[in-house]
């Protein structure tokens, strides 16, 4: 049997324990709804709004352009993509002067 | 005026009822996809409390990203994306830490074993795989992507991800040999 | 006497700009060899743009707040399949660059991790800009942030942000 066939054997998917839609539900109860999405209250049905939604594009009537909204987006990736990184060297630069300070 | 409709309005899947609140609709979305997700990170890692964490995060954080999934196709790969950057990002935060010697004694007493066991000492070996060889190698034989799906995912050319991939299949293959 | 301390002040005074200063951040020929390179380029009209469109909660709330004000974040990090593939010359040509008012913060110096230095644009108190240069055998990354950051907020970043959003066919637009 070739190495590919085993790996696909090896790496099959497999379930997480009984119940874990259940304990994701739980948590996103626990930790709130979320801050940024609009929500619908009840009494409008999703196509309704999705047509309002549809009608207000047609009409041009976003507050960013396409290209605005691209570019903010692809500006929001990037600085979160830099601040990630450089956290990340700040992080260990201060976990080895730790290091180092604890082995003195 | 013929409205155009959006795909995502044609057809009353489970993701768009969750998309427009239904959390029973988000359930069955996670039922769709966690054995994916959960995998993804459990093939990564081999600890099944830590893909069991990871695969929470990704879907709490789908659950607060829903409004920019735009299809089924799209929500897949987002799904694989997100998973296999967390993985990445977990694996690299995690490489600063001081590894204890207890836990390195366990990676290196994989046991030499016959066939029976080779799924397990090739999901250890693959876990032993750099970060970004270890999620491509996942990718193809998890989820059966050829690299110009996988490009997309990892953020990276093509050519990248064949080459970490050769690397990898290299690097299980001399593994093999030395401890057959 | 006294006009001639005026016109040295007004000397030292124009020969310490308060302006930040322009670092060149050109690694020519670099990205063709590395196998993975990331080029982040971001002036005060895009750092406002893309504070429109961080969260508002967690960490990119945190974000939003630090990028507040700066003018401009600029990254280079290129990695590559073998060991000495980049010319460590290229990286001292670039400190080379940074003045005076450039103290190390920090600098670490491992023969089996990472190299990093920390250096701040010191003026008085009020950091001006930082640059952090980190260096392995397959991979180097400059980091530099001009304008006033705060290091601490900086390192309590957790990093599991950063997932981008994608476009209907996969692409990251």
């Amino acid at each position: 049997m070739s190495l590919e066939e085993d790996l696909r054997r090896a790496l099959r998917r497999e379930s997480p324990a009984p119940g874990f839609a259940a304990r994701v539900l739980e948590r996103i109860e626990r930790d709130g709804e979320p801050a940024t999405q609009v929500r619908q209250h009840s009494g409008r049905t999703w196509r309704a709004v999705a047509a309002s939604l549809t009608l207000t594009a047609l009409l041009g009537g976003w507050a960013f352009t396409v290209h605005q909204r691209r570019e903010g987006e692809r500006a929001r990736e990037q600085v979160l993509l830099a601040m990630r990184i450089a956290g990340e060297k700040v992080r260990y630069a201060q976990q080895e002067v730790r290091t180092i300070g604890s082995t003195d | 005026m013929t409205a155009i409709v959006p795909e995502a309005l044609q057809f009353p899947t489970a993701f768009a009822r969750a998309q427009s609140g239904d959390h029973d609709a988000f359930a069955e979305l996670v039922g769709k996809h966690e054995a994916m997700v959960y995998s993804l990170a459990w093939n990564f890692f081999g600890d099944r409390s830590k893909a069991e964490e990871i695969a929470q995060d990704v879907f709490l954080q789908l659950y607060r990203h829903l409004e920019s999934i735009e299809s089924d196709s799209h929500l897949l790969f987002w799904l694989r994306q997100v998973t296999t950057r967390r993985c990445i990002d977990q694996l690299r935060r995690a490489r600063f830490k001081i590894v204890s010697l207890e836990h390195a004694e366990d990676v290196a007493a994989s046991p030499r074993v016959a066939d029976p066991l080779l799924d397990r000492r090739l999901k250890a070996m693959v876990q032993e795989l750099p970060e970004l060889q270890r999620a491509v190698v996942t990718l193809r034989y998890q989820e059966d992507l050829d690299p110009s799906e996988i490009c997309g995912i990892v953020g990276m050319p093509v050519n990248t991800v064949k080459s970490h991939l050769h690397r990898a299949l290299q690097a299980l293959r001399r593994k093999l040999e030395k401890h057959p | 006497m006294r006009k001639f301390i005026v016109a040295l002040t007004l000397m030292l005074l124009a020969a310490s700009p308060l302006a930040a200063q322009q670092i060149n951040l050109d690694f020519p020929g670099l990205a063709d060899r590395a196998e993975e390179v990331v080029d982040v380029t971001l002036d005060a009209t895009m750092l406002r743009l893309a504070a429109k469109f961080l969260g508002k909660e967690g960490d990119e709330r945190e974000i939003r707040d630090m990028i507040n004000g700066l003018s401009g974040i600029y990254v280079r990090s290129y990695s590559f399949a073998k060991d000495g593939e980049y010319d460590r010359a290229q990286i001292e040509r670039f400190r080379s660059q940074l003045g005076s008012t450039w103290k190390a913060l920090v600098t670490v110096r491992s023969k089996t991790k990472d190299n990093v230095s920390i250096m701040a644009d010191m003026r008085g108190e009020r950091i001006n800009g930082l640059v952090i240069i980190a260096t392995e055998p397959r991979e180097f990354t400059i980091v530099n942030i001009v304008g006033n950051i705060d290091i601490e907020r900086l390192s309590r970043l957790e990093g599991e942000f950063g997932i981008p959003k994608i476009s209907k066919d996969g692409r990251n637009d």
